[in-house]
C-alpha cells in the first residue's frame, strides 16, 4: 500500500469488502488487485520457489469464504498475511514430509531453496537477496513486512504471532545483520 | 554503515519509505534525514532491499485469482440486480397478481434453489405438495423477515415492489445451502386459506 493514510488503505478495504457482500463482484477484483502482489512478494521473501501463485489465490479463496466472519478488528491486509502464513506452514509441513522421504529413498539431501536469487539478475540485489536470506525465518518475516509493506509492529505482531516488542528486536536484529552482510565484501 | 544514535527516527524509516507517517511523526524523520547522514544511507539501504525483493516476486494473475473465488452473497434486500429485476418484472406479476384477484383467487408461489417460480394453490399448475404450502397469511422463513395479512388487493405497487424485491433477494440466493432457497410464499386474498 502507498497511501500516505493507513486508516484510509483499512477503510477502503471495508468498503470494498461490503460492495463484495452487496454483489458486486467488481469489488472482489478492487480487493485481490490491491492486496495480491504484496502476498506473493511475502512468500517469495521467505523462499517459496514454486506456486507463489497458488499460495496466493488459496490465500484469497479462504478469505472470501470467510469474510462474514472478518471483524475489522485486524486489517483486512493483516488477516490475508495470516492466512497465507498458515497456508506455507502448511506446505513447508507437506514439504518436509516429502523431503524426507526423498532423502531416505534416494540417500542425499535437498538443497535448501533460494527462490529469488536467480530471478534477481543484478549482482547488487543479488547481494540484498542473500542478506535477507540468511536471517532466520522469524528475522525474515519480521523484517520483510516492514521494509516491502511498511507495516507496523502490530500488524506483523498478528501475522508472525509475536508481540511487538519482539518483533521491534527482530526487525533491527535483521537490519544489522543485513548491514553486516553488505560490509563484508 | 553506522547507525544513527536516534533510534526512534531509525525505527520509523520504513513507514517513512513507504509515505504511511503523519503529522509531527512525518516531519520528525524528514527533519531527522535531512540532517543526517546515517539515516539517509539506512534509508537507501530501505529502497534497496525493497527493490529487491520486489522485483525477484512473481507477478500473479490478478483476473485468474477473482475467477477462482465464490460469488458475492445475496444480500437480503435493495441489491443492485434484485432492483433491476423488480423494475423489469414487477408490471407483469402486478398484472398477473390482479387478474388472478379478478378470478376471485389466491396465489402461492414456490422458489426453487434453480430459480424457477412455481405457482401452487392455481388450479391449472399445482406442482407441490401441501405441506410446502405455508399457512394463512403471507410468509418467508423467519430470516427472511417479510410477513404481511390482508390480500394482494391491499397492496399498493409499493407494497408489490418490496415484496418482489424480497422474493427476488431469495431467488438468487447462493446455492450452496439448498435448504434455505426453498421458501414458500403464500399471499391470501382478504384472509381465506388457499
Ligand atoms: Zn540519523
Amino acid at each position: 500500500m502507498s497511501a500516505g493514510n493507513r486508516d484510509v488503505d483499512v477503510q477502503l478495504d471495508v468498503t470494498l469488502i461490503a460492495r463484495w457482500q452487496r454483489g458486486d463482484q467488481r469489488a472482489a477484483s478492487e480487493l485481490v488487485e490491491r492486496h495480491a502482489q504484496a502476498l506473493a512478494r511475502f512468500a517469495a521473501a521467505q523462499g517459496v520457489r514454486e506456486g507463489v501463485e497458488e499460495l496466493v489465490q488459496d490465500t484469497f479463496v479462504r478469505a472470501f469464504n470467510s469474510l462474514e466472519s472478518f471483524r475489522a478488528e485486524s486489517s483486512l491486509r493483516t488477516w490475508l498475511f495470516t492466512i497465507l502464513k498458515r497456508l506455507m506452514l502448511d506446505r513447508q509441513r507437506a514439504d518436509r514430509r516429502a523431503k524426507s522421504q526423498v532423502e531416505l529413498d534416494e540417500g542425499h539431501a535437498v538443497q535448501e531453496f533460494n527462490a529469488l536469487d536467480g530471478l534477481v539478475a543484478d549482482e547488487a540485489m543479488q547481494r540484498v537477496r542473500q542478506a535477507v536470506d540468511r536471517l532466520s525465518p522469524l528475522q525474515r518475516e519480521v523484517f520483510t513486512l516492514r521494509v516491502t509493506e511498511g507495516m507496523a509492529y502490530t500488524e506483523i505482531a498478528r501475522v508472525v504471532g509475536s508481540t511487538e516488542g519482539a518483533c521491534r528486536v527482530h526487525y533491527h536484529n535483521a537490519m544489522r545483520a543485513v548491514k553486516e552482510y553488505l560490509s563484508d565484501d | 554503515m553506522t547507525d544513527c544514535p536516534n533510534g526512534t527516527v531509525r525505527d520509523l524509516l520504513p513507514e517513512y519509505a513507504h509515505g504511511l507517517l503523519e503529522g509531527n511523526e512525518a516531519a520528525l524523520v524528514a527533519e531527522q534525514v535531512a540532517a543526517c547522514a546515517m539515516c539517509r544511507e539506512e534509508l537507501a539501504l530501505l529502497g534497496q532491499v525493497n527493490e529487491g525483493l520486489t522485483r525477484g516476486a512473481p507477478r500473479v494473475d490478478v483476473a485468474a485469482i477473482v475467477r477462482a473465488l465464490p460469488t458475492a452473497a445475496t444480500p437480503r434486500l435493495a441489491q443492485t440486480t434484485s432492483r433491476r429485476w423488480v423494475s423489469r418484472h414487477v408490471w407483469q406479476y402486478a398484472t398477473a397478481a390482479g387478474l388472478i384477484l379478478v378470478a376471485g383467487s389466491g396465489i402461492v408461489w414456490k422458489y426453487e434453489p434453480d430459480g424457477q417460480v412455481t405457482r401452487v394453490a392455481d388450479s391449472s399448475h399445482v406442482a407441490t405438495t401441501a405441506a410446502d404450502v405455508a399457512p394463512s397469511a403471507a410468509s418467508m422463513s423467519a430470516d427472511e423477515g417479510i410477513t404481511f395479512g390482508g390480500g394482494l388487493s391491499d397492496l399498493s405497487v409499493d407494497d408489490l415492489q418490496l415484496l418482489l424485491g424480497q422474493m427476488d433477494s431469495l431467488r438468487t440466493l447462493p446455492s450452496t445451502d439448498p435448504q434455505s432457497v426453498t421458501p414458500v410464499i403464500a399471499i391470501n386474498d382478504g384472509g381465506k386459506t388457499l
